[in-house]
């Protein structure tokens, strides 16, 4: 198989990724883990699409998986196009849009940090005389605010992308193992039926099949 | 300026080839020589793209601070494109379909002569207007070896794609989109993955034609 078949005649593999990534927010309730990131929050929000040609199905609300609808759709073909994500981990949440074809992101929204607040009074007395700037300094210190917000953005972007790129790879070490026809489809089967499904008996299939 | 503000769409690329040692002057020189050309109503091109200052589409002067942030390279991929408004070439084609008919005498004009006419009336038009001009973010990170460029659209990437053939290419540079597969190579796939990967089928059945008849949404 050539690299363009690798690409184009599997991107079906992303999508799958998506259904597995909401079937494991929904199992678990939220609380992921990865070996590398140990343990944190994600959930499935906001806007889910799901597609099998030009059939599709938009979900918006605040958990679109829990929907009757998402379900019902997978069980008529369709699978995940594009689902929302909110990230909680330690530090700051995150919130995306996953798409399944290409792995992108879109709306990555990153909330600033909170700033410390200052007393009013310590603001006003330790403020020094108004002096006048000049536009080369003004234009220093606009670039130097654009470096600092860029790196920070960047920092927190690549945080996100290293949970998802773990949360792949363990999606890849059950994908192309014989646990996924054995166990892991058919789990996943159950729950998009309503059935319910082991969780300790999922996660020690898991565990195994990601120890790598 | 997604890349510096508001919330970010992106698609990663992961870049093919190793930088060569004295990668920073090389690709400043490869930068500053693919720097936009703005277009003008001479030009023959109907479309350019090159690079400018991130965030800034007319800023194309571009100096070694304006592209290197640290292991960054930022820039912008400025597009500058002529776009007609499209009642405004169908109503200089009437003025000129009349005056072609009266200066011939003639009842219609044939279809070579009505594409030379438009061809003459977007390049009058051109003269009296400016070309758009639409700039995309662009962010190399080199330690990492991945482009992330701020747009999800097709056409906006083969844009991008091409910009960085010509500007890097001689380098041995070249992007890969990522995709399922592209990530899956980079993260590393075993002998046996990679086989099985080859042998992939899709986990979810095609249900029957009568099942989705039954279930079709309104």
């Amino acid at each position: 198989m050539d690299l363009a078949d690798r690409i184009e005649l599997r991107r079906f593999v992303g999508r799958e990724h998506l259904l597995w990534l909401w079937f494991e927010t929904e199992l678990f309730e939220g609380n992921l883990r990865t070996s590398k990131h140990g343990s944190f929050a994600m959930w499935v929000e906001g806007r889910m699409v799901l597609s099998m040609g030009r059939e599709r199905t938009t979900i918006r609300g605040s958990l679109p998986g829990a929907h009757r609808e998402a379900k019902e759709a997978v069980r008529r073909g369709k699978l995940p196009e594009a689902v929302g994500f909110r990230l909680d981990r330690g530090e700051l949440p995150a919130s995306f849009v996953l798409k399944g074809d290409s792995l992108a992101l879109s709306g990555l929204s990153l909330p600033e940090p909170p700033k410390e607040e200052t007393p009013a009074i310590e603001v006003l007395a330790d403020a020094p005389r108004p002096k006048r700037r000049g536009k080369a300094k003004d234009d220093a210190d606009a670039a130097d605010a654009d470096y600092d917000a860029f790196y920070e953005r960047m920092r927190r972007t690549r945080d996100v992308e290293e949970v998802l790129e773990a949360l792949y790879a363990d999606f890849l070490a059950l994908r192309l193992a014989a646990p996924w026809r054995a166990s892991v489809w058919p789990a996943i089967e159950r729950w998009i039926d309503g059935q319910d499904v082991d969780a300790s008996g999922y996660r020690a299939i898991r565990s195994r099949a990601t120890k790598r | 300026m997604p890349a510096l503000r508001g919330s970010l769409t992106y698609a990663r690329f992961f870049v093919s080839g190793e930088l060569p040692e004295d990668f920073r002057q090389r690709l400043m020189r490869a930068i500053r020589l693919r720097a936009i050309q703005p277009l003008t109503p001479e030009d023959e091109d109907l479309e350019r793209t090159g690079f400018c200052r991130i965030g800034d589409p007319y800023a194309i002067e571009l100096g070694y601070d304006d592209v290197f942030w640290n292991e960054y390279v930022n820039l912008g991929v400025r597009t500058d494109r002529w776009v007609y408004p499209g009642s405004a070439v169908r109503a200089r084609m009437r003025e000129g379909e009349q005056v072609y008919k009266q200066k011939t005498g003639r009842d219609k004009m044939g279809r070579r002569e009505k594409a030379e006419l438009k061809e003459l009336v977007m390049r009058r038009m051109r003269k009296q207007m400016s070309p758009a001009v639409s700039a995309i973010d662009f962010s190399w990170a080199l330690n990492e070896g991945v482009v992330r460029f701020f747009s999800h659209g097709d056409k906006a990437a083969a844009r991008m794609l091409d910009l960085f053939h010509r500007a890097f290419g001689s380098m041995s540079l070249s992007l890969v989109p990522e995709a399922p597969y592209t990530l899956a190579d980079r993260l590393g796939l075993s002998k046996a993955e990679r086989s099985a990967w080859d042998e992939l089928e899709p986990s979810l059945a095609e249900p029957d034609v009568d099942d989705r008849e039954e279930g079709e949404e309104a």
